[in-house]
């Protein structure tokens, strides 16, 4: 934040903080305790605190036990990721630099350089990660400034990029088309996190928005059906949910044919996502006014065609901060899989810690894991909110004109 | 302006025989109306607040359903099969009080979708054919805004604009310029004098009485869901017969 | 298309638009069943070849599991199901102290966040970001793992009046005797701690770690009451010569209420789910012992509806209370 420190910087200083003397008092208890707070944990983080366990298992903590041969796959599909993601933000924002994006390119590049340093990762490592990282901003840059030669029909097509590298995504991980199968138990760390968020993220969504539509139906046994189901889940912690799933699914089905558990708990995780997303949505669905369907039916449109062009876009436009909410909790809620035994991320640090080597490293472990998730979950929210000013068209022509 | 000559031999287009319609809540709000409309031909329904105006034609294009009573729409039969109310509703257009634009799209959007999806045309085509109809209610240069970005008239304007786009032989209007600041109101009448110098079979529910008088063939006024008194405009608003319809006109004059 | 005038023509049913609803919640209701059939004839078949079928006498027999802490009197002899109430117990116990810490925090921090002091506003901003962002489940272990189990023990533990935090457990001072108002705080004796109230360094983690987690959410509740409050009554107030301090508590709170109550609703019931991952800080909530349980005796679904059912009841309890209190709250309009 900038400081002037002009008059008027001065003044505005003392009218925020020591407006009056109860003000006054406040401000220099909470300095004082920020002080001593903040000291000691930079202290304790630069010159206690041993990374050593971090280091060591820094790929235990980023794919789990992926078999090393394999891991080439991951790279690439990093790689991939950044292209995708450097080319829709450079799209997105056009030639402008917003100030977000500047400080979010800093933190990148800074990550960039400084993390494998201080992970003191193998130099090829190190040299892959400034590359996609190279790539990732390259790309935003480039996208940016000639985005808007591309002809508008390839424009139309270019989210269609995220579906396609989701399917190459899942294939290059768990194996086909040629490649070695790599069973769901190898995966861990942030692979698994990601891999179950985005799974139950992505189903979750459409089956949430066919509950809330059932939900809001006037047919009694839809309606009542929805209700049933949401409220029954709502009512649940997720962790019965989950466990549950582990315990009863084997019951469930024929003998023999039981899936792998990283499996049961992502559908899990879907089926639970999917009832709260379904009351988000409903609220969207809610704020639609009457006389649009009724426009839409006036017109000659059948009642699915009048859902999806006219209600369901203005619906979830206005689900949408609440909806991506629910993803953000969903990312977060995936840490409850180290509890049936599951390697996601936090499972993997409790392996790490219960490893007499770095017994006590708690600590420097769950700052790791806090920082990275703070970092995703931050992210997922700034990227709704700039999704939310993209789609409002009030606001997209008023940048437009 | 003179009224344009009524057509009394034109097609029927609509045929309404004692229509009753209640609702869950056991009130009755059309009580046994007929009405019968003709090709060519601008009838003005008037009535106060309740008497079943908007109602009664909004049973037309089956936005509202009814219980007993027939009604016969351009020759098709208004019943409960979803073929015959999907025909209805492709050959009658409606205009809503709160223009109902789809705000998501822009102005020449809202004009493609239905007959792009329903008539299943060329997107070519009708986007330009959906300029024309731009043009001809006086909007052509908006295409690309959205409609928040419009004022009421131009919003009202566009809305008579799309339904026009599905090349409807009837349109309903349901209190065109009720929703809209005082100034604005002419534009819209205006549009709608010239579709109906154009011949366009149209059912208007308006308390605009300069309108009804300038332009319409017939006035009908409701009243407790019933048809009260049916004559041309003069000898309405100069001479009415009916004792409620000279209480209605006491108080909008 | 039907000729116009008057002869009636039939619809064909599946065309009628009053069957048409009906068609299609008979196919959705088919589809449903034929699934759950499915299922439960899976799930029957597979219980009886296991020797499981649905009973609850087994309830009776004797659990052979620890506790590691009770409010109810227990030891591993007693049956299963005073295992299951002991661990009810336990929840409750957290689930009604975590409401009234969380609610009294929240409050605070959402009120800071309209103070006249800028550092005040801008802490209470990156408390909620902060903590909201991070899992609940990261931030028990942190508190269990790196805080409570961090903390020294006998002599050198954190004395504060009338509390001492000790790796051994948390003391606190309390009325030893309510009539005569004798009051007792933590001494120790030969290097081990003694107090009227003692709690583990589980439930203290468990708690804290709840409390900060769903705190920072009813911050955000109460701070979209009170700004839902129109910024006229702000100027009314102080037109009529209102500290701010007083503004808040006697006018715009009221009002904020309001808005607050339904939105605290559901933050309760979510720490009430919530209380469920005590597993992770080794408090032996209700899930905890039904994890043991079901290890244990194997039966799988009697333990699961158990579990689902007391959580559900817990959450009705909690929305109907909540529901009353919004009754007292919304204002008497004309």
């Amino acid at each position: 934040m900038e400081r002037s420190v002009t008059p008027a910087g001065w003044q505005r200083l003392r009218r925020e903080l020591f407006a009056s003397r109860t003000d006054g008092l406040i401000t220099l208890v909470l300095l004082g305790a920020l002080l001593a707070l903040g000291g000691g944990f930079l202290r304790w983080a630069l010159f206690q605190a041993e990374w050593a366990v971090v280091r060591v298992n820094s790929t235990l903590f980023a794919v789990g036990r992926y078999p090393l041969d394999q891991q080439w796959r991951l790279w690439l599909l990093t790689a991939l990721l950044a292209a995708a993601t450097g080319l829709t933000w450079g799209l997105l924002r056009g030639r402008s630099w917003p100030r977000n994006d500047q400080l979010a390119t800093v933190l990148l590049a800074g990550l960039a350089l400084a993390a494998p340093l201080f992970l003191q990762l193998s130099l090829a490592i190190q040299a892959r990660w400034w590359g996609i990282t190279a790539l990732l901003l390259g790309l935003r840059w480039g996208a940016g400034r000639w985005g808007d030669r591309l002809p508008q029909g390839w424009r139309r097509w270019l989210p269609l990029q995220w579906p396609l590298l989701y399917l190459l995504g899942m294939v290059l991980i768990s194996g086909g088309l040629g490649l070695m199968a790599v069973r769901p138990s190898d995966w861990g760390g942030l692979l698994l996190t990601l891999v179950q968020s985005s799974f139950a993220i992505l189903l979750c969504f459409p089956l949430g928005v066919a509950l809330a539509l059932g939900r809001r139906s006037e047919l009694p046994l839809l309606r009542w059906g929805s209700v049933l189901y949401i409220e029954f889940i709502r009512g649940a912690p997720l962790i019965t949910l989950l466990f549950l799933g582990q315990n009863i699914l084997g019951f469930v089905l024929p003998g023999g044919l039981a899936p792998d558990r990283v499996w049961r708990a992502a559908w899990v995780l879907t089926f639970f996502a999917a009832a709260y997303v379904a009351e988000a949505v409903r609220s969207g669905l809610a704020a639609v006014p009457r006389g649009q369907m009724e426009a839409a039916r006036a017109l000659g449109l059948p009642v699915p065609q009048a859902l999806i062009h006219v209600v369901l876009p203005q619906a979830l436009r206005v689900a949408l901060p609440a909806t991506v909410g629910q993803f953000i909790t969903l990312l977060q809620d995936t840490t409850l899989l180290s509890l049936i035994g599951l390697l996601d991320l936090l499972g993997v640090a409790r392996t790490v810690m219960a490893n007499p080597a770095f017994l006590g490293k708690n600590a420097e472990v769950y700052l790791l894991l806090a920082v990275l998730f703070w970092c995703c979950c931050a992210a997922l929210g700034l990227g709704s909110r700039a999704l939310e000013t993209r789609l409002n068209p009030n606001t997209l022509s008023a940048a437009r004109a | 302006m003179t009224n344009p000559s009524s057509s009394a031999s034109g097609a029927v287009m609509i045929e309404a025989r004692g229509v009753e319609k209640w609702y869950p809540n056991g009130f009755q709000a059309l009580r046994g109306v007929d009405l019968t409309v003709r090709q060519g031909e601008v009838v003005v329904v008037m009535g106060p607040s309740g008497s079943g105006k908007s109602t009664f034609i909004r049973t037309f294009n089956a936005l509202e359903d009814f219980q007993k009573g027939s009604i016969v729409v351009d020759g098709i039969t208004l019943s409960n099969d979803v073929r015959n109310i999907d025909a209805v509703r492709r050959e009658v257009g409606m205009v809503f009080q709160q223009f109902n634009l789809f705000p998501h799209l822009t102005v020449l959007e809202n004009l493609t979708l239905a007959p792009v999806l329903v008539r299943k045309r060329p997107k070519a085509e009708v986007e330009r054919q959906a300029r024309q109809l731009l043009e001809r209610v006086g909007i052509h240069e908006q295409a690309d805004k959205y409609p928040g970005q419009l004022s009421g008239g131009q919003q009202q304007r566009v809305a008579i604009a799309r339904s026009l786009s599905m090349e409807p032989r009837i349109l309903l209007f349901d209190e065109p310029t009720s929703a809209l600041d005082p100034e604005m109101v002419q534009e819209v009448l205006a549009v709608m004098q010239e579709l109906a110098r154009e011949g366009m079979t149209m059912v208007v529910v308006t308390h605009e009485v300069r309108f009804a008088r300038q332009v319409a063939h017939r006035v009908v006024l409701m009243a407790d869901g019933q048809v009260v008194e049916e004559a041309p405009p003069d000898q309405f608003f100069t001479n009415p017969q009916h004792e409620r319809s000279k209480q209605f006109l006491s108080q909008i004059a | 298309m039907a000729a116009a005038g008057t002869t009636p023509v039939v619809t064909p049913w599946w065309r009628d638009r009053r069957w048409i609803p009906w068609i299609v919640q008979g196919g959705v209701a088919l589809a449903v069943l034929v699934v759950v059939a499915f299922l439960l004839g899976n799930l029957v078949r597979n219980l009886t070849a296991a020797g499981l079928l649905l009973s609850w006498r087994w309830l009776g027999n004797p659990a052979g599991f620890d506790i590691s802490e009770t409010v109810l009197p227990y030891d591993a002899s007693l049956p299963y199901w005073r295992a299951l109430l002991a661990g009810l117990a336990n929840t409750l116990r957290v689930v009604v102290t975590g409401l009234v810490g969380a609610t009294l925090l929240g409050t605070l921090v959402g009120t800071a966040s309209f103070s006249s002091n800028g550092l005040l506003r801008r802490l209470a901003r990156v408390y909620v970001e902060v903590i909201r962002n991070i899992p609940l489940l990261l931030q028990l272990v942190f508190w269990y793992f790196v805080v409570f189990l961090a903390l020294p023990n006998g002599r050198d533990a954190l004395q504060l009046p009338g509390l001492v935090l000790a790796r051994s457990g948390l003391y606190l001072g309390w009325f030893t005797d309510p009539l005569h108002l004798s009051w007792a705080g933590p001494h120790l004796e030969g290097g081990v701690w003694h107090a009227p109230l003692r709690l583990t360094v589980e439930f203290g983690a468990l708690l804290t770690g709840l409390v900060v987690y769903t705190g920072a959410f009813i911050a955000e509740v109460v701070r979209g009451g009170v700004a839902s409050v129109p910024q006229g009554q702000w100027e009314a107030a102080r037109s009529l010569g209102f500290m701010p301090l007083q503004t808040l508590r006697r006018i715009v709170l009221p009002q904020a209420l309001r808005v607050i109550v339904p939105g605290l609703n559901s933050q309760y019931i979510s720490l009430a789910k919530n209380s469920s991952l005590a597993v992770a800080c080794g408090y032996s909530d209700l899930y905890s012992v039904a994890e043991t349980t079901l290890n244990q005796s194997g039966r799988a679904v009697e333990v699961m509806l158990i579990l689902l059912g007391a959580y559900l009841v817990l959450d009705l309890l909690i929305s109907a209370l909540m529901n009353g209190l919004n009754g007292l709250v919304q204002l008497r309009e004309r």
